[in-house]
């Protein structure tokens, strides 16, 4: 079972790719995404989405990102709904009313941020962090210490949920009832258990930077990484691909 | 290869110096091992040998460490690491990337080894600690001993002329403990490589160290050959350092005068000494 953002094996064609072009294939679909307001196009980009999903063999947390994103997205299209008056009225409120139009915008909201986000995700379970933060030093010229602090946070949160998850067994262990009176409670338990847990990670990120530093981090030039990022026809492809797809996006009604 | 002069430090935080008057004189190509109760001051002594001290912690330092003919206050722990590989406690927090070809690579990378050696040297090292089949594997799906393996492999791979390590194996069974020493020991001969080990294992270190080195609340109690320091196998107990019970047991037999052999490092020692008193 892997962790949050922590990287699955494959062989599939988003394996394959280039980094750079996963992240930028990533971040144009998703603009793409906030591009358009056409509702069949957003349903063909989220198709799309959960199709290369599928062709990496990662459905099963796609679906759970799915979810998490339906409940944020949610909260924002009802916003939309009582908020955005348009169209024909269906209910009248005190303030405007809530149109055909209305409903439209909310579920355009669901269908984008729903596809805007799979690209993005699956990016990071398909790439090693260490290659992507590599190819964006070696191919974009971002300076090694940026890429080096953004992959060394991700490679974090991994290891901080199981300091939580450690902490609150061990509390559990010790009768502090987590699974009791719903999520408000939990927080409420929870929040003192935040002490615990800054300490170790603060402890955590000083031996790591003491560890990078007496393995030469301050040595590291943008021609150290032993691996190269060539980029291929398939790269290419893709990268046309998802300019196509922007241009759709702005020029579909 | 590693000299220490009257070192004492105190952390900035702290009140009391951890170590204190320590005067050590490490030579080239040793296997050292250092052991004493929790909280006596032996990881700081490996700070001080790997540069960590005084270079990443703040506080007062006095007296001097020398490694090859660096002094550690003067040189960059940039610099120092080029000679001296460390290997700290905390395996995960010195992890710094998720698989292990790359954690491996990492340091070859950042040290500039031209790239026709670099492939050479990842096998080299994964195959002296053993783990050649994990080199594909994501870190986090390693148990506790094999990232400790793959540290220490991470390490190795550049080939240091001394390696500093902080208990290796921590969160080893005694088998395979037992396997990391061996490997280590090994590859230390083949390349004439400086060891220094903290262990709570003193049955290893006494097999695989030329010199085991005792410490107690900051101070070195014993520095010598792991035969004559375990001959004082009592007062060892007395600091919290348990002697290998074949060890215990002869020199007992010893105290009463019912052996006068040399004082035994294991149990086939003992059992062949034990064996000579009946007949």
């Amino acid at each position: 079972m892997n962790g949050f953002l922590e990287y699955v094996p494959g062989d599939s064609l988003l394996h394959r790719l280039n980094p750079v072009t996963k992240i930028v294939f990533a971040v144009v679909f998703a603009i793409s995404c906030f591009c358009t307001s056409n509702l069949i196009f957003l349903a063909v980009l989220l198709a799309a989405a959960i199709g290369l999903a599928a062709s990496c063999g990662m459905l099963k947390q796609t679906a759970g990102l799915m979810k998490a994103v339906f409940a944020f997205s949610i909260i924002l299209a009802v916003l939309l709904l009582l908020t955005n008056p348009s169209g024909d009225v269906l209910v009248e409120l005190p303030w405007g009313y809530i149109g055909t139009g209305s409903i439209m915008a909310a579920v355009a909201t669901i269908l984008r941020l729903e596809a805007a986000a799979i690209p993005l995700f699956l990016t990071f379970y398909v790439t090693k962090m260490t290659d992507m933060s590599n190819a964006a030093v070696k191919v974009l010229h971002v300076p090694y210490k940026y890429a080096f602090t953004f992959a060394s946070t991700v490679h974090f949160i991994p290891v901080f949920m199981n300091d939580m998850r450690s902490i609150m067994e061990a509390q559990t262990a010790r009768g502090v009832e987590f699974d009791q009176g719903g999520i408000v409670n939990k927080v409420r338990l929870m929040v003192p258990l935040c002490v615990p847990l800054l300490v170790s990670s603060v402890r955590k990120t000083n031996s790591a930077a003491i560890a990078a530093e007496v393995r030469g981090f301050d040595l590291r030039t943008r021609e150290s990484g032993y691996k190269t990022y060539p980029f291929t026809a398939a790269d290419l492809a893709v990268i046309v691909l998802a300019v196509a797809i922007l241009v759709a996006a702005i020029i579909v009604p | 290869m590693i000299q220490i002069q009257d070192l004492t430090f105190r952390y900035r935080e702290g009140e009391e110096p951890v170590v204190e008057d320590i005067t050590l004189d490490i030579p080239d190509g040793a296997f050292v091992g250092i052991t004493g109760a929790a909280g006596s001051g032996k990881s700081t002594l490996t700070y001080a040998m790997n540069g960590i001290i005084p270079h990443c912690y703040p506080g007062d330092f006095y007296g001097s460490v020398t490694v090859g003919s660096l002094d550690t206050c003067e040189t960059s722990l940039t610099d120092i690491s080029q000679l001296v590989g460390s290997v700290c406690q905390d395996i995960d927090s010195q992890i710094v990337t998720s698989i292990v070809e790359d954690e491996v690579l990492y340091g070859l990378e950042n040290f500039g080894v031209p790239h026709d050696q670099i492939e050479a040297r990842v096998t080299e090292a994964l195959d002296a600690m053993g783990i050649l089949d994990l080199k594909d594997r994501v870190i986090s799906s390693l148990s506790g001993g094999q990232k400790q393996k793959v540290a220490i492999a991470s390490v190795l791979a550049l080939r240091p002329k001394v390696l500093v390590l902080d208990e290796p194996t921590a969160e080893l069974d005694p088998a395979s403990s037992r396997a990391v020493f061996e490997l280590l020991a090994h590859y230390a001969e083949e390349h004439g490589t400086t060891v220094v080990v903290v262990e709570q294992k003193i049955a290893l270190l006494s097999e695989f160290a030329d010199m085991l080195v005792i410490v107690d609340q900051g101070r070195i109690k014993f520095a010598d050959e792991p035969r004559r320091v375990l001959a004082h196998s009592e007062e060892l107990l007395a600091l919290g350092v348990n002697c290998p019970r074949s060890t215990t047991l002869m020199n007992r037999l010893a105290n009463v005068g019912l052996y006068a052999g040399p004082v035994c490092c294991d149990v086939q020692e003992a059992s062949n000494a034990l064996l000579e008193v009946i007949a």
